[in-house]
């Protein structure tokens, strides 16, 4: 309940203010809201397991965009950004996929 | 001796040492003085403690799941953060009861996500617009030039005509003006100023059907050929495809095409000659060049078709300015 609170709250906040993105930070932006996706599908699936916490998902949620938007970054800064932003999607998109696999089983039984 | 009665007793069981007595496991091992005897999988601690002889066919400590279960295996085994069930190990080890919702930190985590995520859409919608609207007022510049230069083409040709008309007028007002005029006339003709019109004859000439080799094929010397004739049987005016042929025209091979007046040439070329119509063909096939051409129409099958014409317009050529030559002294 409370994190559906959060996040109504997040998308309303984001909405209502519109924050204008440094065109610096522009290229990272999508990639980290996958790798924030991911980790929230990741603690959405230990919650379902029983074994939420707070402190891991914290971190989690922070480690992986920081570190998605460092390895993009760096791409960039070597030559080879496009690929590498298309290796962690990949990553992120597989890992999703078998966290949102692992939750429907949980809320379906199926 | 010790160490041997305790490796193999652990390793069929499985179990930490300190939970079995030393009665069942001296029960359930084998005679001590059999060690190579052991199950294989030894945990890899012990095989280091352990002094007996080694079998040569001793298996390797199992490599970490990582490196043999192949990398989508790995990613979708460990999809969850192994983060969680440790702790949630650590917390069960400690007997903390787990928490069953996210708390405040979780809120305020989630709420960056939201920001996040809505800030993403937000940024792409608005980049979408702006390259839809950069795009918009492109086209619109273009339509917009593309009308401007409508517009000053048209009044420069309304120009060019007015000049002519004030021109004619002017000449014609006086004697002196129309004696100019018919020599400016004439020397149009023979410039390739003005369009001229009159009776000649019309040489069509192309490549042979299939051509393959260079002979097969029109060359730049062939038409100059055909042309130089054209001019020695009396010709007083010459065009190929629509390019008047002056005193400045260049006929020559450009690339794979032929250009005249630096103009690329398509097949069939063309080639109207103004002059004595009844006579310049026949005269032309007396000349060398025609003579190359009759060859060429024998030997290699190209296309070599004369006719007369009681009338042809030949274009003008495109207007040049002399920036150096210069008469010696005025002509009065």
């Amino acid at each position: 309940m409370i994190a559906a609170v959060g996040l109504l709250i997040g998308v309303l906040l984001g909405l209502v203010l519109q924050p204008e993105v440094p065109i610096w930070l522009e290229p990272y932006l999508p990639i980290a809201v996958v790798a924030a996706l991911d980790a929230v599908f990741g603690a959405l699936r230990a919650f379902l397991d029983g074994i939420f916490d707070d402190k891991v998902f914290v971190v989690s949620f922070v480690s992986n965009v920081l570190i998605a938007a460092v390895i993009v970054y760096l791409g960039d800064k070597l030559g080879v950004g496009g690929q590498l932003s298309t290796g962690v999607i990949v990553v992120l998109g597989i890992r999703i996929f078998s966290n949102v696999a692992a939750i429907r089983r949980h809320i379906f039984h199926a | 001796m010790a160490a041997e009665h305790d490796t193999p007793g652990r390793s069929t069981d499985g179990a930490p040492a300190a939970a079995q007595t030393p009665a069942p496991a001296q029960s359930q091992e084998q005679p001590p003085e059999q060690p190579p005897e052991q199950p294989p999988a030894q945990p890899p601690v012990l095989a280091h403690g352990h002094a007996g002889p080694r079998k040569p066919s001793r298996p390797m400590p199992e490599p970490p799941p990582a490196a043999v279960m192949g990398l989508l295996n790995y990613l979708t085994a460990t999809s969850l953060d192994e983060d969680y069930a440790h702790v949630s190990k650590q917390r069960a080890a400690a007997g903390v009861r787990p928490k069953k919702s996210p708390g405040t930190v979780g809120l305020v985590v989630l709420a960056v996500f939201g920001v996040l995520v809505a800030t993403a859409a937000v940024q792409t919608s608005r980049n979408a617009d702006e390259s839809a609207s950069s795009r918009a007022s492109l086209v619109k510049q273009v339509n917009d030039r593309k009308a401007e230069l409508r517009a000053k083409r048209a009044r420069a040709a309304g120009l060019t005509a007015e000049v002519a008309a004030l021109e004619d007028s002017n000449l014609d007002a006086t004697t002196q003006g129309r004696a100019v005029r018919s020599r400016l006339d004439r020397l149009g003709v023979i410039g390739g100023g003005v369009p001229v019109k009159g009776p000649g004859i019309r040489v069509v000439v192309d490549d042979a059907p299939g051509a393959t080799q260079d002979k097969q094929q029109v060359l730049d010397q062939d038409l100059q050929k055909l042309v130089n004739s054209l001019w020695l049987v009396g010709a007083e005016a010459i065009s190929i495809n629509g390019q008047r042929v002056t005193n400045l025209t260049a006929i020559r091979e450009g690339g794979s095409a032929i250009t005249v007046n630096f103009v690329s040439m398509r097949r069939p070329y063309t080639v109207s000659a103004i002059g004595n119509k009844n006579q310049m063909a026949a005269k032309l096939l007396d000349t060398e060049g025609g003579r190359t051409w009759l060859t060429l129409r024998a030997s290699f099958g190209l296309k070599f078709d004369v006719t007369s014409e009681d009338s042809m317009t030949l274009p003008a050529a495109r207007p040049f300015s002399l920036r150096y030559a210069r008469q010696p002294e005025r002509l009065r």
